[in-house]
């Protein structure tokens, strides 16, 4: 820590590591200039290593005239490489030259540290008269005349001026060195607090993309515990429900009256318990992606009357009616036959549960397009491309649900009716099934209701492309 | 701490930190107004918006402290808004001493509590342990209304690890003890982990005396 200071550390503490890292030589020069303009003074900057990092000065007539004999330059060349390594200690140097001039060196002090020196001179102490012996004496081609005459060109400064003048150029270059030092800082601070943020947020994001997988993971864990569940529960059950129809079959023997309620029961409750542990099955291979469709050409009307075969005795013992609306010559849909069944059947199922008696069902299926991409999407309107399809409607007169329970409708386990009494049984997975098998037919599921006139259900899944 | 043995030079580093808007700027301010001229530098204020400070106040002090020892002090403060964190850190990096300015309002008590907790987790983010590092706590803004009471700061200050001040910064009240009072302990700890008293030939009293003498302080740390 001693020498080598590294910039971080010049951040720590808010240090200035070298003056020329810092001050605009433009800008110094500048102030030099005008130093100069002014006072008429050649003045010098240099930095704490001695580079010399602004210099305005004028050649004086009296440093020609020596520099022209051959002792002469030696001695000027003396004077100039000591002015150059003068080193203030706190305090200014006077360095004296042999023409009779001074040279005032003045440290540069900055935050309590010396971080460089500036030169004034060489000028004339005002009270100069004659020429000096040191003068005269330095080469025998020294004329007094000539060299009086040389030296009268030169700037007379008395002390206290100097002193005056230095604080002057102190005070100004201080300034400069403050300011310079406040911009460099600023915008080192801020490349370091853009860089700390970054940091921060990497090391956040990589926590939570952690945290995401540990989730994930045990997402699939919880998929394959359901998975093995149900398996292991259906297994028994079968039996159980194999077992009661034989015994309602009359295999075992005649069943007296209660005898045989009590079998028809337990084999029913059975089989609810079997449909509902097959739910939970679909559910767990549709999350982990397990369900493989084996998609075929199917006719949309065909699938309709199918489930209205189906549904007529119970609509017909409920006094609901029940119709299909649906064109012959529509495009084949392009689905797996048992899934789409399962779809129909399920929103035709939840129609029937929730349509009062005299109500009504209607089933009808509708030639579409099938737009890909988010509603409201940037660039929608270019990057979707429509498919044709085919919409499927389920229509019923019941209840009809309230606009916050439709938003909530899809997910696994909800139940519009969460009371532990309600009226109308089912695991909750039932919708959840539904929306995941259309998606996996790359379909779109929607649902339109009014409380007390009744629920819509549409089903759009591509249809067979025949123009492609 | 920075110590260059060659030009005898120790720079140490106390760092102003506390909830946004509870004075941190003002005693930096105050501390400027009354230290001797010729001991201080410029107030450098880094970027503000609204006199609001975005990246950092500066304020250098400089003295020889006998013994031939140049010693540098840099007060600097943190920004106080929360979503400054990442200067925060920064600026707390290598502090030799904090001095926590909380705000004496009432109404500010959890701002202080979360500014709190903000700097300690900052402090072991930088590698610092929050225990060992020196730190003494100001109660600013004496004079408002509807502030924590007297007894009940002494009160809790019987209790507390760390020296309490308390400070009507603007009027330049209390800023002067509390700043002794980091140095204080800063020294202490410093001499405790690098020895500076051999190093140096320098007593911590006198070192003290030096630090309020050089910077004009005299009558006011002893009074």
């Amino acid at each position: 820590m001693t020498q080598g200071q590294t910039s971080a550390i010049d951040l720590t503490l808010g240090d200035l590591a070298r003056l020329e890292e810092v001050v605009d030589r433009e800008a110094l020069s500048d102030v030099c200039r005008s130093f100069f303009e002014l006072f008429g003074l050649s003045i010098r900057v240099l930095s704490k290593d001695g580079t010399l990092l602004a210099d305005v000065h004028q050649e004086r007539e009296i440093c020609q005239y020596v520099n022209r004999l051959p002792a002469g330059a030696a001695a000027c060349a003396r004077t100039v490489a000591q002015v150059k390594t003068a080193t203030p200690d706190g305090a200014p140097v006077l360095l004296p030259c042999f023409t009779g001039g001074r040279y005032r060196v003045e440290p540069i002090r900055y935050q309590g540290r010396q971080v460089g020196r500036f030169v004034i001179g060489p000028y004339l102490p005002a009270e100069t008269r004659a020429v000096p012996r040191s003068l005269l004496e330095i080469d025998p081609g020294v004329v007094d005349d000539d060299a009086l005459r040389a030296l009268a060109e030169m700037p007379r400064v008395r002390p206290e001026t100097a002193g005056r003048l230095a604080a002057h150029f102190r005070k100004v270059v201080d300034l400069l060195l403050f300011s310079s030092h406040r911009a460099h800082l600023t915008s080192e601070m801020h490349v370091a607090s853009v860089r700390e943020g970054y940091r921060e947020l990497a090391e956040k994001t990589a926590n939570l993309q952690q945290a995401y997988n540990r989730l994930k993971e045990l997402d699939k864990l919880k998929s394959n515990f359901l998975a093995t569940v149900s398996h292991e529960l259906r297994t028994p059950l079968t039996s159980i429900i194999g077992y009661s129809e034989m015994l309602e079959a009359g295999i075992a023997g005649d069943l007296a009256g209660e005898q045989r309620e009590f079998v028809e029961t337990i084999r029913r409750k059975g089989d609810h318990l079997l449909a509902l542990i097959t739910s939970l099955l679909d559910l767990s291979k549709l999350e982990q992606g397990a369900l493989r469709l084996q998609r075929e050409p199917l006719s949309p009307k065909a699938l309709l009357d199918e489930i209205v075969t189906t549904f007529m005795p119970r609509a017909r013992e409920k006094s609901v009616s029940i119709s299909v609306d649906a064109a012959d010559d529509l495009p084949a849909v392009d689905g797996d036959p048992v899934r789409l069944r399962q779809v129909l059947s399920n929103l035709a199922d939840n129609a029937m549960k929730f349509t009062p008696e005299g109500g009504s069902i209607m089933l009808r299926a509708v030639e579409t397009d099938l737009v890909g991409g988010e509603d409201g999407e940037m660039g929608m309107v270019l990057m979707a491309a429509a498919r044709p399809a085919i919409r499927f409607e389920v229509a019923d007169s019941g209840a009809g649900m309230k606009q916050e329970e439709l938003t909530r409708i899809f997910d696994a386990f909800y139940q519009v009716d969460g009371s532990s009494t309600r009226e109308h049984g089912g695991a909750g997975l039932g919708l959840s099934i539904v929306k995941r098998l259309v998606n996996a037919h790359e379909g779109e599921i929607h649902v339109t209701s009014e409380v007390d006139v009744g629920t819509t259900f549409s089903v759009t899944l591509p249809a067979v492309e025949t123009d492609l | 701490m920075q110590l260059d043995f060659t030009a005898r030079e120790l720079t140490v580093k106390l760092v102003y930190y506390g909830p946004a808007l509870s004075g941190k700027t003002t005693n930096l301010q105050a501390i400027h107004k009354l230290v001797h001229a010729d001991a201080s530098g410029r107030l450098m204020t880094l970027e503000t918006r609204d006199d609001r400070t975005l990246f950092f106040d500066l304020l250098p002090l400089s003295f020889q402290a006998g013994a031939g020892l140049s010693v540098r002090l840099k007060l600097f403060t943190v920004p106080g808004q929360v979503i400054h964190d990442a200067t925060r850190r920064l600026v707390l990096q290598g502090a030799d001493g904090v001095v926590f300015v909380a705000d004496s309002q009432r109404a500010e008590t959890r701002a202080n509590q979360r500014a709190f907790l903000n700097m300690k987790e900052n402090l072991r983010e930088n590698g610092m342990q929050p225990e060992r590092v020196p730190l003494v706590i100001q109660f600013n803004k004496r004079d408002l209304p509807d502030i924590r009471t007297d007894d009940e700061i002494d009160a809790l200050s019987q209790k507390s690890p760390e020296p309490v001040y308390k400070a009507i910064a603007t009027r330049g009240t209390g800023v002067v003890e509390t700043f002794l009072g980091l140095m204080d302990r800063t020294w202490l700890h410093l001499e405790k982990e690098h020895g500076l008293e051999q190093k140096f030939d320098l007593e911590p009293s006198r070192f003290l005396k030096e630090v309020r003498h050089r910077l004009g302080f005299t009558r006011r740390g002893e009074s």
